[in-house]
């Protein structure tokens, strides 16, 4: 089952919560702020 | 169907199901499971003596639930070949010696209980994808009451009802009564156009449908009153244009706007519909006797099956991608494999035989070939290099890749199916796998040029062929301003943008590097994109333990059509490239100094292991 997951848009900067299955398929993911497809998932020490 | 049946080079294979396909263009092999009929085919001749005495009864499916057809049964009346077949399902107790009266008056002694399930091996040179659609269910749309109310049907049972061949023998009733209706209405769109429920694409066939229906009806039943309420009418093809007109002329109302709500007197069992006429912006109500929902197109529920059985690419909504929507417009992605009909987007009559045409005569060049020429584009193995690690056949979108990790056999490239995304080379961590074309040392070499003279003032831009770099030109063609410091390296796909490349521009002292490739949904080569943004996220990571910040590395889906976003990320990457300081440029590449291509470094491996054994060996 999908979970939340912390994702950052290396373009602008904006930090934003979106479902993550690590098991599930790939998915094209865009920043909802600048609609820029660099977007990161924070890991838990990178959140810090 | 029957010539078909009857034709000597076709081998029809009905109530049967492709179980697995391997090979590749001209020599493919496919298991198909033929699933036991229970009745011979070849013997029966339909006398329907069977079906006469067989007690049981479920509905049909073929008549949408109007009437009942027996456990053992004749899909349709036209079923090539004309045999009947047990539902084992329905057939009595699912023991049918404990009833066997089919096997009773069978004089052709065709019934046999324990029949099994045929597996069918063919060898064939190509594959034509026809696999049809399934139809929407509107019966999460609780305003227009289907199931609800018996008079609400959707237009695939309105067909049913109105066919020569159907539960009413081609008598127009409705089902609560019986009677012909005196009002009938047609509501467009059910389950197409919409964001929130069904689908948002036009399903292409339900307007000019409906408008057929409406001409029909007018045809054998003139004083039927027929409403049809609508978004708007798409009659873009041949002649249809003029079929509306008909419709129109024969007083078929066409109501812009579709109802809110659907209710029913319980008396009469007639509709009452409420609708915002869009025209004139008043709120309507309009009593009818029958409603027919126009149910939209939908991709069939077993799609996902036969994309891996074929490694096939689906697009978003989830119908079957051609290899190019404007050039090869019935090729799938696979080579040898066509596509047609509605499994590659809802189409009408007319369109589906056109592309199934096409499909036929691309077929037939490969079939005609004795040999078949491939473009020169595809990878190969330095064999000495490879570990048989299997990442490449893991990383090929085509599984165009054979290798026996257990038995240390290094990959080999089948080279008929190779389409040349070059994921594998970028995916391979030995350097073994190179490209015959957009090779390893024509991009470095392009890298060196770009990053030659004032580095500081440009951005590495990998595009890909089909999207991207399309997006680039059509941003040009289009006019478009944006800042002249972008460097575009094509490579056939983004998931050919070795980690090697992206490290050696920052070595050379790029600010910024872009990696750009096509939507999701669009890639052209099935799902080697996914690998590139799977590697672009191992880079980030990479950079970042590096010292280097992740943001200088970025990531963009561009299409062919969007050239100003192409534009627009040209202008946000001039902004960001000019707060690069000259510092961070200078410690990514004091960081990179040390940076040896992973070919170099199996190169280097083998040396080292070689000379080593020599020096045992003395």
């Amino acid at each position: 089952m999908a979970e939340e997951a912390t994702f950052k848009c290396l373009r602008c900067g904006h930090e934003f919560k979106m479902p993550f299955d690590p098991k599930g398929p790939l998915v094209e993911r865009a920043c909802p702020k600048c609609q820029s497809n660099s977007v990161r998932r924070m890991k838990e020490e990178q959140k810090k | 169907m029957m010539d078909v049946g009857r034709h000597p080079n076709i081998k029809l294979l009905t109530y049967s199901e492709v179980e697995e396909v391997s090979g590749y263009v001209g020599n493919f092999n496919v298991k198909v499971r033929k699933k036991a009929r229970y009745v011979d085919e070849n013997e029966c001749n339909a006398c329907a003596e069977c079906f006469k005495v067989c007690p049981v009864a479920v509905p049909d499916e073929f008549q949408q639930g109007f009437s009942s057809r027996k456990a053992i049964y004749m899909q349709l009346p036209q079923a090539v070949p004309s045999s009947y077949i047990i539902d084992m399902e329905a057939c009595l107790g699912n023991n049918p010696i404990a009833c066997g009266k089919c096997l009773e008056v069978c004089d052709k002694k065709c019934i046999d209980y324990d029949m099994q399930d045929e597996m069918i091996d063919l060898k064939v040179g190509a594959i034509i994808v026809a696999t049809g659609m399934d139809v929407y269910d509107p019966t999460e749309l609780d305003e227009y009451g289907y199931r609800s109310f018996e008079n609400v049907i959707t237009s695939m049972e309105f067909e049913r009802l109105i066919c020569a061949g159907g539960p009413a023998q081609g008598h127009f009733i409705r089902p609560t009564d019986e009677k012909t209706p005196k009002t009938i209405g047609f509501i467009q769109c059910v389950g197409s156009r919409s964001e929130k429920r069904g689908n948002r694409y036009c399903s292409n066939i339900c307007c000019m449908n409906t408008i057929k229906d409406t001409v029909l009806l007018n045809d054998h039943y003139p004083g039927i009153e027929m409403k049809v309420f609508y978004m708007d009418i798409r009659a873009f093809g041949k002649a249809f244009e003029d079929l509306f007109r008909r419709s129109k002329e024969a007083g078929v109302k066409y109501i812009r706007g579709l109802p809110g709500e659907v209710r029913e007197d319980p008396k009469t069992r007639d509709l009452i519909v409420t609708v915002e006429n869009t025209t004139t912006g008043e709120v309507e109500q309009h009593e009818l006797d029958m409603l027919v929902l126009s149910i939209g197109v939908l991709p069939r529920q077993d799609g996902s099956g036969i994309q891996k059985l074929l490694t096939l690419s689906r697009t978003a909504d989830g119908f079957f991608m051609e290899s190019h929507p404007k050039l090869k417009p019935v090729d799938a992605p696979t080579k040898g494999v066509f596509l047609a009909g509605c499994a590659e987007f809802p189409k009408d009559v007319k369109d589906s035989v056109t592309q199934a045409s096409a499909a036929a005569a691309r077929a037939e060049i490969i079939l005609n070939a004795d040999k078949i020429k491939v473009e020169a584009i595809t990878s190969m193995v330095d064999k000495e290099m490879c570990t048989a690690c299997e990442i490449c056949y893991r990383a090929c979108p085509y599984k165009c890749i054979e290798v026996d990790r257990e038995n240390k056999i290094p990959a080999q490239i089948i080279e008929a199916a190779c389409a040349g995304c070059g994921t594998c080379g970028a995916e391979c961590p030995f350097g073994a796998v190179t490209m015959r074309h957009f090779t390893d040392d024509q991009i470095i070499a392009q890298i060196e040029a770009i990053l030659d003279e004032d580095p500081m003032e440009k951005t590495v831009v990998f595009a890909c062929n089909w999207c991207s770099y399309q997006g680039a030109d059509f941003a040009g063609i289009s006019r478009l301003q944006y800042p002249p410091n972008q460097r575009i390296i094509r490579t056939m796909c983004s998931g050919r943008v070795d980690e090697d490349f992206v490290l050696y521009a920052f070595k050379l002292g790029a600010p910024i590097v872009l990696v750009s490739g096509c939507h999701f949904a669009d890639c052209h080569y099935i799902d080697a994109n996914r690998w590139t943004q799977k590697r672009v996220e191992k880079l980030w990571d990479k950079l970042e333990k590096m010292g280097v910040r992740p943001e200088r590395l970025q990531l963009e889906w561009i299409s062919a059509a969007e050239g100003q976003k192409f534009a627009k990320v040209m202008r946000e990457l001039e902004e960001m490239r000019k707060k690069v300081t000259k510092e961070e440029v200078e410690f990514t590449k004091n960081a990179l100094k040390d940076l040896k291509f992973k070919r170099e470094k199996r190169k280097a491996k083998l040396q080292a292991d070689k000379a080593k054994a020599e020096k045992v060996a003395v």
